[in-house]
């Protein structure tokens, strides 16, 4: 009952914050203005190049790096940043959306939209770059771009697949960061957008079926380069610095950078009914929630038995070594593993795991970030179980050993039972650990609990309902878990207890 | 007539690091020995008995059982235990485990016999020990006595040739230290060779054939129990028997 009222009334402090009063007009009218103010940019990209120029300078302008443009936005509407540097055909989409922002007339020079593909892969580039020039001649493009830019509101999709594709050819796959209208976004729970359709136009000239990667702005060239995807389109402009690395396609579309300020107007501030309307209703958007969810649990459980067999293993050549001298090798080898994955960040690891060690496998991100979670849970559980181990009482061994029963035979039937009930609680708390740190697969673009309520989040421009909607979930399973786990201790202790004669 | 000897330990030493708690000791077990093995704290008693079964590994020497020197590193010592028993002071039963499967476990894990047969002689000595009632109860349910009784009865569920017994009374409240001198007797008397470290010098003199009082890294003083309870010959024996009574 008491975690109820806690619940309840951190929730309502929660909604004053969230309703916080209005933020005033940007003190921004023109570029001269931007020295000394807060920049918000997506970075990476050519807004971040031009804004990264004034930073640092004596005016103490300073650059706040966002990973998507929603929320550079979202910065922008709360006072966060006073102005935002993103390319023009978003900044329309956005100010379409949010009634307290405007474009200022000024703009940057104009630049060039292409496809980025790896150097090298030349036979791709110029299949592309073949079927993007008749995907021009023939009018396709411009009629995609049509549909997406507009005054109005974007309905369906403006290309459809020609009949009687076989995609005998395989896969095309492309990665993008679906968050940046119209090129690219989320939209009854798909990617679509000027880049989406464009991409899937290209990839049925080829006879292929496209696969659309999510993924941060700043992975998508990494991913290209390293095999992950064979085609980046996310509005990426062609630059210098990016060509040393990669190849661009020929170009497809223009744009230019532009200014976004507040403009003193009041947003309109939704209802709580028009709140759930739009983070639940409107466009199917439970789905990403329903899709996260299942995904979070399916990585925690595969996650828990991973970390649960590498945790047993290391505990007993660890507790083998310690209590007999053997297995020196091993030893060393799990003393390695476990200096380095509790030595370094689990999301570094994860990223390592992603785009280093499966850099050009096709392999399921849910298995790579399972993989990635229960190895590095595997450490936890190891260093659980062994102080376990450690801590029985050596008569517990040497009444095993004395009857002849071998060091293994010992393990299995004596200690390993009873450390894993002494160890019951800490391993809980340690998968309790583990369902939270999943939180962090977005960051291989997997589209787990907190990634839906990130992509509701930059759909509607809400942070309350979201991350609270999120938070709740999380909360509910650790509380079963937490539940369950207390019911099988207390089975665990009845057995011991109970005669039964 | 020659007895089959059972144990002999040749010239072993024992250390701990720099520590030498047992210097060049030499002796042998017969079949049917009951040895009590007495001394002052911290005399090595303990330490003696736990290398019999290779709980503890000798610094120097040999311990053969029959005629494996099972200091050897090829020995194979899963195989020896199987013959020798122990029993600890603090009982060491297996807390995860019934009564019933802490006997029948090593018996059955071991390849000795099937878990029927496994069963069925546990049920015999648990009848003997007058505790059928307790096979399906766990550890934590019974008192000192009992777990001392059930210690037993588990290590002779292994057919033991000699059963080490490192003071298993000590750990009991004093009412119940009779009910395992008593089955310990009863063993005695059905030919069981036994090694006991014992501070109980009643139970020594009256059921062993052989007494040990170890002190000085030593076997000090060795004989029956009259030659050594009556007749000391060391000063030091002298003052230990003065100080116990
Ligand atoms: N694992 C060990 N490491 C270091 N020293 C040890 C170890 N085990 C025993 N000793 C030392 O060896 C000596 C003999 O110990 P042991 O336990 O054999 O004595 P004991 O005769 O059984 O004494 P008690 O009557 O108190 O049981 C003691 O000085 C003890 O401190
Ligand atoms: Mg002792």
């Amino acid at each position: 009952m008491k975690k109820k009222l806690g619940l309840i009334i951190t929730l309502l402090v929660l909604t004053l914050v969230g309703c916080g009063s209005n933020v005033g007009a940007s003190d921004v009218h023109s570029v001269d203005d931007l020295e000394g103010k807060k920049i918000g940019v997506q970075i990476g990209t050519v807004g971040d190049t031009y804004a990264s120029d004034y930073e640092g300078d004596e005016a103490g302008t300073v650059v706040e790096r966002y990973s998507k443009g929603n929320d550079a936005i979202s910065s922008l509407k709360n006072g966060k940043v006073d102005c935002v540097i993103i390319d023009e055909q978003p900044a329309k989409e956005f100010i379409k959306r949010n009634s307290d922002l405007s474009i200022l007339d000024e703009e940057f020079t104009l630049e060039e939209y292409a496809i980025v593909i790896a150097k090298g892969n030349d036979s791709l580039e110029e299949d592309v770059n073949k079927a993007l020039a008749e995907l021009i001649a023939d009018g396709t493009l411009d009629m995609i771009i049509d549909h997406y830019i507009t005054d109005g509101e974007v309905e369906g999709l403006a290309y459809t697949s020609p009949e009687g594709l076989d995609y005998a050819n395989g896969e095309l796959v492309m990665a993008t960061n679906a968050a940046f209208p119209p090129y690219e976004y989320y939209a009854n729970n798909s990617i679509v957008g000027i880049d989406a359709e464009m991409a899937r136009a290209i990839a049925d000239k080829l006879n292929k079926k496209l696969v659309i990667e999510d993924m941060e702005f700043d992975s998508i060239i990494t991913a290209v380069q390293g095999g992950k995807a064979d085609l980046g389109v996310a509005g990426m402009t062609i630059t210098e610095d990016r060509l040393k690395n990669i190849n661009f396609s020929d170009p497809y579309t223009t744009s230019k950078q532009v200014i976004i300020v507040r403009n003193g107007e009041s947003g309109a501030v939704a209802s709580i009914k028009d709140s759930i309307y739009q983070c639940f209703i409107e466009d199917n958007r439970y789905q990403y929630l329903v899709q996260g969810l299942w995904n979070t649990i399916l990585i925690s459980l595969i996650a828990v038995l991973i970390g649960v067999v590498i945790g047993f293993f290391v505990a007993v050549v660890r507790a083998t070594h310690d209590k007999t001298g053997n297995l020196k090798l091993l030893n060393a080898l799990c003393h390695v593993y476990l200096t380095i994955i509790r030595g370094t960040p689990a999301m570094i690891q994860l990223l390592i795991i992603y785009y280093v060690i499966f850099a050009s496998t096709n392999i399921s991100k849910v298995a790579v970030a399972a993989l990635a979670f229960g190895i590095n849970s595997g450490a936890y559980v190891a260093e659980i179980l062994r102080g376990g181990i450690m801590s029985l009482d050596q008569g517990q061994f040497e009444g095993a050993r004395s009857l002849g029963l071998t060091h293994g035979q010992t393990m299995r039937y004596i200690i390993l039972p009873q450390t894993f009930k002494n160890t019951l609680p800490a391993l809980a708390n340690e998968f309790i650990v583990l369902i939270k740190e999943t939180a962090i697969s977005g960051y291989i673009g997997l589209q787990d609990l907190t990634m839906a309520g990130n992509i509701i989040r930059s759909n509607t421009y809400q942070a309350f309902l979201p991350l609270i909607t999120v938070a709740v979930v999380y909360l509910i399973i650790v509380m079963f878990l937490s539940a369950g786990v207390q019911k099988l201790e207390k089975n665990l202790k009845k057995n011991e207890r109970h005669v039964y004669d | 007539m020659t007895k089959e000897c059972i144990i002999k330990v040749e010239n072993m030493t024992k250390s701990f690091g720099t520590d030498v708690v047992l210097k060049d000791i030499n002796t042998e077990i017969y079949k049917g020995d009951i040895i009590a093995i007495i001394g002052p704290s911290g005399c090595g008693k303990s330490t003696f008995i736990r290398t019999l079964n290779l709980l503890e590994q000798p610094t120097a020497g040999a311990i053969y059982v029959h005629d494996v020197d099972i200091t050897h590193k090829k020995a194979d010592i899963n195989k020896i235990r199987q013959k020798v028993g122990m029993v600890f002071q603090h009982f060491n039963l297996f807390p995860n485990l019934t009564i019933l499967d802490n006997i029948t476990l090593a018996p059955v894990k071991t390849g000795q016999m099937s878990q029927e047969e496994a069963e069925k002689k546990a049920m015999e000595l648990l009848e003997r020990v007058g505790l059928i009632d307790k096979a399906r109860a766990y550890p934590d349910t019974l008192s000192g006595g009992q777990k001392q009784r059930i210690a037993i009865v588990r290590a002779l569920a292994m057919n033991p040739e000699i059963l080490l017994f490192d003071e298993p009374t000590s750990a009991l409240d004093p009412e119940m230290v009779g009910e395992v001198l008593s089955l310990m007797k009863d063993l005695a008397k059905d030919g069981m060779t036994m090694v006991v470290v014992t501070h109980e010098m009643g139970f020594a003199r009256e059921v062993a054939n052989r007494v040990m009082f170890f002190d000085e890294q030593i076997i000090k003083e060795e004989g029956t129990p009259e030659e050594v309870f009556d007749n000391p010959k060391s000063e030091r024996l002298q003052n230990f028997l003065s100080c116990i009574k």
